[in-house]
């Protein structure tokens, strides 16, 4: 039997790992899918004779904007560079976090070599530290504050906690709680993610495909590179 | 070398004043706005006004927000009006939307002119930056469709559009005036055939080209009748601007472009070619088509890539340029390039000239406008930004050492030269045409 807190003679980590994560899942799937809609819309077809192939542009962008020309990137060296190190540094702890391996194996049916946790707490900390600087500068910077929304800061509070309430279960600093609470919420955390994840800016995990595609289509058609 | 500088500002602050307001109420304004903005939305726009993560990188590539520092040029945020309309009117999440985001207001709609027009050359320059791949400029269109539709759209830009859809003339040029300056032409030894019933090749020009001088028709003829082609210049079909797309008026943008159409059709063309004016281009080649609602049975080609393509195939041939243009740098107009798809052509004439081309730090797709494009030039409130983007744009030229900077845009040329008057520059601005005309061989 767990430790930690208890409603209705189930415990908080049975609820978090039952009930929770599946509601939170499946939100998480008819969300997107509803989410996705939005790709369905009518586009008119153009007729104008094209320059080149919109599907060949439009593959080579999903790539290629990840690196965009020098003349562009030089202005934006901090951001994007944060936003490399953000992204890789969550992968390598959702993904080679051995507790985060042994979940996947029970979902997949395989695993995958880990890291050592001093690495793993290193990354984690990275990316604590990069979405604190981050919302630091959203709120500082006019051109950021002037776009932001609530789901800009909503989303940055839902993306935080996983990693901070896996950290504190990791480390055992736990601010008197047990350390089973802390686990439960580490996941309920989680759920929360994917809960919130098709209504709000984390959905940009998957426009960004669709989005680059198109705009690499749209000027492919026209002769150029985008 | 330089072709006569025309103040369009001071054209367009003339046409504003015979505009009559229309009489619209607020909801009227509204609900027009609202339905041009649903009307633009496609799939692909959608799929932008989804993407959007609020990162404000597109601000790097604007050279409004560079040369500025100003927040409000930020290029999504230009696009606020349309994103709010779209977040709660069709976006698939439009319930959740609707607590969040408020309802459009025609004061927004004014506000939003500044930024939309006067802020927006529509360079395109912020779709090739966003890490989401945003076509930001694509969509400033649709925001211009419904500050239009809303009857605020720039007076300049509408008294125009109004005047070019219903007399098919732009500051009083149309017809007649074309026939005038032909005559001209005509006076100094060139041969302009003008309206002939059957032509390979449609010429286009433009009132703009031909308000103050016929330099520009001279030289077009000139290189027509050396390469020997079948062509002709009508008047029922001549002109490339099309003011109805910079005031963002739909329908008199679609009037405008059938214009040249149908002279085409009736004329059994074979090519078109679009006169060097910025915005005339894609407009023509790549909105036209699908506006008429049915494909071409000729191609549209901007003259700058028609005459690569004559230089190409060997059939144009040139002398090695002098006069001062044997160093140049070649600024590319942002429609015929990253908005049109046409980089080498004009390089390939340059080439040809035996010039030598010292490219700018930004070149080519990722250009920096010169700041007069999108209708900007004829928007006299824009004139203090457009200087402090002219700053750039300066920046690079200076870089490459050219003494000359050659383009194949009038809206360009006409930007460099006024920007050359107000920094007191020593630069040789030429356009391409006009090169290729002195030299030819």
């Amino acid at each position: 039997m767990n430790e930690g807190l208890y409603f209705e003679g189930m415990s908080l980590l049975d609820f978090a790992r039952g009930p929770a994560f599946r509601w939170a899942v499946a939100i998480f799937i008819i969300g997107i899918v509803w989410r996705l809609t939005a790709l369905l819309l009518v586009s008119p077809k153009r007729l104008e004779p094209v320059k080149g192939s919109a599907t060949s542009g439009g593959v080579r962008t999903m790539l290629t904007r990840s690196a965009p020309a020098h003349e562009l990137e030089k202005n934006i060296i901090f951001q994007h560079y944060s936003g490399y190190a953000w992204h890789i540094s969550m992968f390598i702890v959702l993904l080679f976090f051995a507790p985060h391996m042994m979940f996947f194996k029970q979902i997949l049916g395989f695993g995958w070599p880990t890291l050592p946790n001093l690495f793993i707490t290193f990354f984690a900390v990275v990316t604590m530290g990069i979405l604190l600087v981050l919302l630091a500068r959203r709120l500082m910077n006019p051109v950021l504050r002037q776009i932001s929304t609530m789901d800009d800061y909503v989303s940055w509070i839902i993306a935080f906690l996983p990693f901070l309430t896996g950290i504190m279960s990791f480390t055992h600093i736990t601010f008197g709680m047990q350390y089973e609470t802390v686990l439960a919420l580490h996941i309920l955390s989680i759920c929360l993610l994917l809960v919130w994840f098709p209504f709000g800016k984390l959905m940009h995990a998957l426009f960004i495909w669709p989005s680059r595609y198109k705009v690499g289509a749209a000027f492919a058609r026209r002769g150029v590179r985008a | 070398m330089s072709a006569t500088t025309i103040d369009y500002g001071t054209l367009g602050e003339r046409a504003a004043a015979g505009l009559k307001p229309k009489a619209l109420s607020d909801e009227q304004r509204i609900a027009r706005a609202k339905e041009a903005f649903l009307a633009g939305i496609d799939a692909d726009m959608a799929t932008y006004l989804e993407s959007c993560i609020h990162c404000g990188m597109c601000a790097e590539a604007c050279h409004f927000y560079i040369s500025t520092g100003d927040a409000k040029y930020t290029p999504i945020y230009k696009l606020e009006p349309l994103k709010k309309v779209y977040r709660r009117e069709l976006a698939p999440t439009r319930w959740l939307n609707r607590l969040t985001t408020r309802d459009i207001t025609v004061a927004e709609l004014q506000d939003w002119k500044e930024l939309a027009y006067d802020s927006c050359t529509q360079c395109g320059r912020c779709s090739l930056l966003c890490p989401m791949g945003i076509h930001i400029q694509s969509m400033i269109q649709v925001v211009r469709n419904g500050i239009a539709a809303a009857g605020l759209a720039p007076a300049e830009l509408q008294a125009v559009s109004d005047e070019q859809r219903d007399k098919a003339t732009i500051f009083g040029a149309g017809p007649d005036k074309l026939r005038e300056v032909a005559e001209r032409v005509r006076a100094k030894g060139i041969e302009v055939p003008l309206d002939k019933d059957k032509a390979e090749v449609l010429v286009l020009s433009s009132a703009l080209d031909f308000l103050k001088d016929d330099a520009l028709l001279a030289a077009t003829a000139k290189i027509m009748n050396k390469l020997g082609a079948n062509w002709t210049i009508r008047s029922d079909g001549f002109e490339s601007a099309n003011f109805g797309a910079l005031a963002g008026d739909v329908q008199a943008q679609r009037r405008i472009s059938k214009r040249v159409i149908d002279a085409a059709i009736a004329i059994g063309a074979k090519k078109v070619i679009v006169a060097e004016c910025g915005h005339a281009y894609p407009v023509l080649r790549w909105e036209a088509a699908t506006l008429y609602g049915k494909e071409l049975p000729f191609e549209f080609l901007s003259v700058a890539e028609y005459l690569g393509q004559e230089v190409k195939a060997g059939r144009l041939k040139l002398k090695k340029a002098g006069n001062g243009a044997s160093h140049v740098t070649f600024h590319d107009p942002c429609k015929l390039g990253r908005m049109g798809g046409s980089f080498d052509d004009a390089r390939n004439v340059l080439s040809a000239l035996g010039v030598k081309l010292t490219e700018m730090e930004s070149h080519g797709r990722t250009n920096l406008c010169c700041g007069g494009g999108g209708g900007v030039a004829m928007l006299k409130g824009a004139q203090g930004l457009r200087q402090k983007a002219f700053e750039l744009k300066r920046e690079e030229v200076e870089r490459t050492g050219a003494p000359t900077v050659v383009t194949a845009c009038n809206t360009c040329m006409q930007t460099l030269e006024t920007g050359k008057a107000w920094l007191n520059w020593d630069k040789d601005i030429v356009n391409l045409v006009q090169l290729v005309s002195d030299n030819l061989a």
